[in-house]
């Protein structure tokens, strides 16, 4: 069923090296519009540097990332956010002297075409955008379920608002896909519930989700397919109950000590 | 800590501002404007300086400083740049002014979009290859930039070298106001005017996107660059509207003086106007306006004591800095959106 769907996103044996390591070799990677994919592996496996490959943190040493038909390779990294791809950060990286709208609104102004000059003599297109901005951030904060932080400093927020408040951010920028690296670390059962089920609705708002996470039953719960990154490589890729029985996944999870986290 | 409660002028004037109905805030920001433009006028109270013209300290250093430490605090405060090299658009000004004042029959007001225009152009050219640095870096750069231009304008036939341009002619009369070297009021109205209008646009800027672009490229560069901010053109913004201001101070300095020479042009203006910066607060504007104004004014005020002011001076700088480590008046860090309710406007 998820193969009639389109391709969203498409690595295409991308390398990454950085000096004498690498740290992907050669991963192919599809995306299809609309489904959640969960990305794991264990430590040092390369999940991140996917992101960052994705997103123009770092040029892939060899390899096409293509993105809904454009290649990313060549794009600077607001364009690859303005084309249509949003993240998260592992450990938060919100503005902290800001308030959680003005992080959302930032975000928001992506795709706005007025400029310094607009701002300055507060053209009727410069106005108007403000308060569009304004309610689309106002409405992502509702949707996360965290508006009433929304005049709260960022960096005053507590532990689990913070890491929503990234996923409102990313959705800010209008994305059609959203990266979410470990969105639910240390959260507790609880609160990982809760984010489940967030992700879940961001799904069915219509973005599609890419997803680093080490919480298995969090994974198998939302996740439509799973990729299974280990050293760099790429060893399984399907739906979760298949991945789960993977003797190779087992391997790599448990048989390699010194990966274990 | 607990003295800073009783310190807390900051969040003292800005509730006093948010509570006020429109018409009380007209008032303040009136009475305000008045009572600094009467300023001029109260030589004989305890504020005069000793030896140096009240009217002229009032003009140079206060107002330019001011005016000055405004257009660093875009650099600087706004969007967390360390630029060292801030004189440089100052003296582009002063030049623009000096050589067409005294080559062509241009008068200060025709000079002054030139003058803002060549610092402008200036600060895109620095600002293209040079703000793909951070930090140390760009200071490094630009403290390079502020020397070169300094030691082109000393070694350059142009700009009559070490000499100096001489015979600058100052600004003409606007109506009644007229322009004289013994009573510098209309000067300081001037300068006045020209520190409303900067405050007025950053306060524009800062409340709409180019401020939330500046703020976030402040606090988290990259993450600002992959939630789509374009950084490299927001701080090339930031420089060139600095540079702006400068090359203004620049244009109305040099008109002013009647003289310029390439000595005036030095890195230690650049260094005084970053503690202006630094000892008024970061960041804030109200805060930037009182701390230059006390570093403008404190060493006339107290030149009685001749050679031991400087001391005294640096002696000022050292305990407030450890008193009030973020300056007079800090940035705002107050638990609310800075965005302007358009809605209700």
């Amino acid at each position: 069923m998820a193969s009639t769907r389109k391709t969203l996103l498409k690595l295409d044996n991308v390398t990454m090296k950085f000096g004498g390591v690498t740290a992907l070799n050669g991963v192919n990677l599809e995306v299809k519009e609309g489904e959640i994919l969960a990305l794991i592996g264990p430590n040092g496996a390369g999940k991140t540097t996917v992101f960052n490959v994705i997103t123009g943190v770092y040029k892939q040493t060899s390899g096409i990332v293509d993105f809904d038909g454009i290649s990313l390779g060549n794009q600077k990294r607001y364009q690859v956010t303005a084309l249509g791809v949003a993240r998260t950060f592992q450990n938060i990286r919100l503005w902290g002297d800001m308030t959680a709208l003005e992080n959302v609104i930032t975000a928001t102004d992506v795709h706005k075409k007025s400029g310094l000059v607009g701002a300055l003599f507060g053209f009727p297109r410069a106005r108007r955008e403000e308060t569009e901005n304004r309610e689309r951030a106002m409405e992502i904060l509702r949707f996360i379920g965290i508006d009433e932080y929304s005049d709260r400093l960022a960096k005053n927020l507590p532990y689990g608002v913070q890491r929503r408040l990234e996923i409102a951010r990313a959705l800010g920028t209008g994305p059609k896909l959203v990266l979410l690296d470990e969105p639910a670390a240390g959260f507790n059962p609880a609160e990982k519930v809760e984010l489940a089920a967030t992700i879940k609705r961001v799904r069915d708002a219509g973005y599609t989700v890419l997803l680093i996470e080490h919480d298995m039953s969090l994974i198998m719960g939302i996740s439509d397919r799973v990729v299974v990154l280990d050293f760099g490589t790429k060893i399984a890729d399907d739906i979760p109950s298949v991945v789960q029985k993977d003797p190779r996944v087992i391997e790599a999870y448990l048989g390699v000590p010194a990966d274990a986290s | 800590m607990k003295i800073r409660n009783y310190w807390n002028l900051r969040d003292f004037g800005a509730n006093l501002w948010e509570n006020a109905s429109r018409p009380k805030r007209v008032a303040i920001a009136l009475i305000s404007i008045g009572f600094v433009a009467l300023l001029p006028f109260m030589g004989a109270s305890f504020l005069a300086t000793p030896i140096a013209s009240y009217d002229a300290v009032l003009v140079y250093p206060v107002g330019m400083f001011v005016l000055m430490s405004l257009g660093l605090n875009i650099v600087v405060g706004k969007s967390g740049m360390l630029d060292l090299g801030y004189v440089a658009f100052f003296a582009i000004g002063a030049y623009t002014m000096a050589i067409l004042g005294t080559t062509t029959k241009l008068n200060t007001w025709e000079v002054m979009p030139i003058g803002i225009a060549l610092s402008m152009i200036a600060g895109v050219l620095l600002g293209i290859p040079t703000l793909r640095l951070r930090g140390d870096y760009l200071a490094i750069v630009t403290l390079g930039f502020g020397e070169i231009v300094r030691l082109v304008l000393l070694n350059s036939s142009w700009s009559k070298g070490p000499n100096g341009i001489a015979n600058v002619p100052m600004p003409p009369n606007i109506g009644p106001l007229k322009f004289e070297l013994e009573n510098q009021k209309v000067f300081f109205w001037v300068v006045m005017a020209m520190i409303l209008l900067t405050i007025w646009m950053i306060r524009r800027l800062t409340v709409r996107r180019p401020g939330r672009a500046w703020e976030a490229i402040r606090q988290d560069e990259d993450a600002a660059e992959l939630m789509g901010v374009h950084t490299l053109k927001y701080k090339i913004w930031s420089f060139t509207l600095g540079a702006a201001v400068g090359g203004a101070a620049g244009v109305l300095y040099a008109s002013k003086n009647l003289y310029i020479a390439p000595e005036m042009f030095t890195l230690n203006v650049s260094i005084l106007i970053l503690a202006c910066v630094v000892f008024g607060g970061i960041g804030n504007i109200w805060g930037v306006v009182i701390g230059a104004t006390i570093l403008g004014y404190l060493p006339d005020r107290i030149r009685f004591i001749s050679d031991a002011r400087l001391l005294v001076f640096g002696l000022v700088l050292v305990i407030v800095m450890n008193f009030r480590p973020d300056g007079l008046l800090p940035r705002k860090k107050r638990e609310k959106a800075i965005v302007k309710r358009e809605a209700n406007a």
